[in-house]
């Protein structure tokens, strides 16, 4: 089974070469001249007066939360989608517990108006 | 002998060790949070060499592509104050000290207990094609069927509390209702009128006539 | 072809013995990733002509015959122009974000199936491992937002992190139906389950047609591509989340994105249009006329369909406010998905199932 993802690890090696190489190869071939202008942060016409990192609307955290909620979901479904011909009927209905289980808690979220944007 | 899997062994489990460092001594958070996720990529590739196929990936694909990104979000989005954080470190050592030596006694003996340690020797090898996943699934959703639903109890309790913790309605919001939208008739916006059509339509509009054939029309 | 590779093979395990595997391993990861690099440079143009006629516009036409040298050309103005890191950004990340962008992006094809033994990696769960490698994907343009250190990059990396992360789910769960009708995960189990010798009607897209549209809008977002490009809404944000980004940074971005199209591309090919299978497999006359035709020319052919499509919605389509945005993924697409799981799951219970 390893044999198998040794080359995945010398592919994440390559793919790193070839992302980095580009970045050598722009420093090295490119002019270098900066001033303070040309390095300021794009802004319109004037100076930016205050660091650009906020803070952010609730909600975003609310997604990343629900992602990784379904996320695990998923997860859990892997497994049983690769054996469902095996396990059979019994397999389908325990897999029918657990999602009907979390359509409840899509359906209070959706209920509950998380899922709206303005 | 050194095999080239014992290479790769000892190179991820210093990278974990060298990220787990510092994740701790960092003093950036976004940086901390960083190696963290170095930290996840070197345990799946260890977990990986031990033929955990499935809960390597899905470490990668649970761990680093969703938790951390959570991660990443708070700490990049909240603003961490360095300075107000490091306040109370020495008031507070002896407390994490004693957990940590807890910890560390606790690990200790579970490492060093005999029957662990025995059974813990050997690892299967399996041929190329057999697939890890499969037989997880074979037992996850047969034998160990009601862990597994409790599992769903939990999601869902997490998925209640995420949604009663950050959840704020703004009461001026705006938003689009889109089956409002679609169920809007023709009547609903558009009235026609009919205007007496004259041959000679006369610049001064006469607006009394115009406003008493609209209101004959309804 | 088969015995000089063969030969080859021999050839140089006898020169080099045990560093021939590693090396020849190297020479096929080249192999993959050269085309690949090509293929996004020409994709680049083909995208101009394409949206140039749907316009009314010829396109590129100056450098080259029929503009053929263009992606030469833009290349190697990139690689000239001067890499401007801004004072405030960190700079370790916000050079390293446009790698992470890429890396991703390159390392998901170690698993995709070719043609009928071409496959650098045959891993079994190899479907997960796409899965947790587009995955990987956000990393890049978060960094890239946050490093920069500029207002127009923080607020296009939110937005596109947040989009990414909601169409995800829906590609997970109709990923799992696939699973579900293939059961195995590895990429040419999941091909050779659609070859019935009946051509295309032993397909995926026929019982997950459903699935198969979703995957493939969920693969638009995912590549932030029109009209769910609002990472780089021009008009409201710059260009988002590389914004402060020029030279070779920014080219890196682009190589990313463009990977990832023809990726998706790939990817729905082998889920749902049987990979490098003949559509006229088994027919009666067309299956006979076209045996001959090679598996990699089906997988290109199929490929450069949904590259098409990828520009022709750039060309057609307005782009998506947020809140609608949104909306589709997680109440049209996950509601939508997770039905068809249950679905083809009971469907599978029943002797209905064909595929």
């Amino acid at each position: 089974m390893l044999e198998n993802y040794f080359p995945v690890l010398l592919f994440i090696a390559v793919g790193l070469a070839v992302g980095v190489a580009p970045l050598v190869l722009g420093r090295l071939a490119a002019p270098h001249r900066p001033d303070d202008a040309k390095l300021s942060p794009y802004e319109c016409g004037f100076e930016a007066f205050e660091d650009a990192r906020m803070k952010f609307d609730v909600r975003y955290y609310l997604v990343a939360i629900l992602f990784i909620l379904f996320d695990l979901e998923i997860a859990f479904l892997f497994p049983w989608a690769v054996v469902l011909k095996e396990i059979g009927v019994f397999g389908f209905v325990s897999m029918l517990v657990f999602l009907s289980i979390l359509v409840v808690g899509f359906i209070y979220e959706w209920m509950k108006g998380a899922l709206e944007w303005e | 002998m050194m095999t080239i899997e014992t290479i790769v062994f000892y190179l991820f489990a210093a990278l974990s060790v060298f990220a787990g460092l510092r994740v701790i001594t960092a003093r950036n958070p976004v940086h901390a949070a960083l190696f963290l996720v170095l930290a996840f990529f070197s345990m799946a590739g260890i977990w990986l060499l031990l033929e955990a196929e499935f809960l390597a990936i899905t470490l990668v694909l649970v761990y680093v592509g969703a938790v951390m990104v959570l991660f990443l979000f708070v700490v990049m989005m909240l603003d961490v104050d360095l300075v107000q954080l490091r306040e109370g470190f020495w008031r507070w050592f002896p407390i994490g000290a004693l957990l940590a030596a807890v910890m560390v006694g606790e690990m200790i003996w579970v490492l060093g207990n005999r029957q662990t340690a025995e059974t813990g020797a050997e690892v299967i090898k399996h041929a190329a094609d057999y697939s890890n996943t499969k037989e997880l699934g074979r037992l996850i959703y047969t034998d160990y069927v009601y862990p597994f639903e409790l599992a769903a109890v939990l999601l869902l309790v997490a998925i209640v509390a995420a949604i009663a913790l950050t959840l704020r309605q703004r009461r001026t919001a705006k938003r689009q209702d889109v089956a409002q939208q679609v169920a809007v008739k023709r009547n609903d916006r558009v009235r026609l009128v009919s205007m007496p059509a004259s041959a000679r339509v006369s610049t001064q509009a006469q607006p009394d006539e115009a406003a008493a054939s609209d209101q004959q029309k309804h | 072809m088969m015995e000089l590779l063969q030969t080859i093979e021999q050839a140089g395990q006898g020169l080099l013995g045990p560093f021939w595997g590693p090396l020849w391993t190297l020479v096929k990861i080249v192999v993959i990733v050269a085309p690949i690099m090509g293929g996004v440079a020409y994709l680049t143009l083909a995208e101009r002509k394409i949206l140039g006629y749907m316009q009314d516009r010829v396109g590129p036409n100056r450098v080259g015959y029929w503009g053929l040298l263009q992606p030469i050309a833009d290349g190697v103005k990139l690689l000239m122009k001067e890499i401007i890191i801004p004072t405030g950004a960190n700079k370790f990340l916000f050079v390293a974000a446009p790698v992470l962008a890429l890396v991703p992006a390159l390392v998901a094809w170690a698993v995709v199936p070719f043609a009928d033994g071409m496959i650098l990696a045959n891993v079994n769960a190899g479907l997960l491992y796409i899965l947790a490698m587009t995955s990987l994907g956000v990393y890049g343009i978060i960094i890239a937002g946050w490093a920069s250190n500029s207002k127009y990059a923080f607020l296009g990396a939110i937005r596109s992190a947040a989009q990414i992360v909601s169409y995800e789910l829906a590609m997970g769960f109709a990923l799992v139906c696939v699973l579900l009708a293939a059961q195995s995960m590895s990429l040419v189990d999941i091909v050779k389950g659609q070859q019935h010798g009946y051509g295309l009607l032993g397909w995926y897209f026929i019982p997950l047609f459903p699935m198969f549209v979703v995957y493939f809008i969920a693969g638009v977002a995912e590549t932030n591509r029109a009209p769910f490009d609002l990472a780089e809404d021009e008009s409201v944000i710059v260009a988002g989340f590389h914004t402060e980004y020029s030279g070779m940074g920014f080219a890196l971005f682009f190589l990313a994105e463009y990977a990832n199209m023809i990726l998706i591309s790939a990817l729905t090919s082998v889920f749902f249009l049987g990979g490098w299978l003949n559509p006229f497999e088994g027919w009666p006359v067309l299956g006979a006329m076209t045996a001959w035709v090679p598996g990699l020319f089906w997988m290109l052919a199929k490929m450069s369909v949904f590259l098409f499509i990828f520009l022709w919605f750039r060309a057609t389509f307005p782009r998506y406010r947020y809140d609608q945005l949104m909306r589709l993924g997680w109440k049209v697409f996950i509601p939508l998905t997770l039905v068809w799981v249950v679905v083809v799951a009971a469907w599978m219970q029943t002797p209905l199932w064909f595929w």
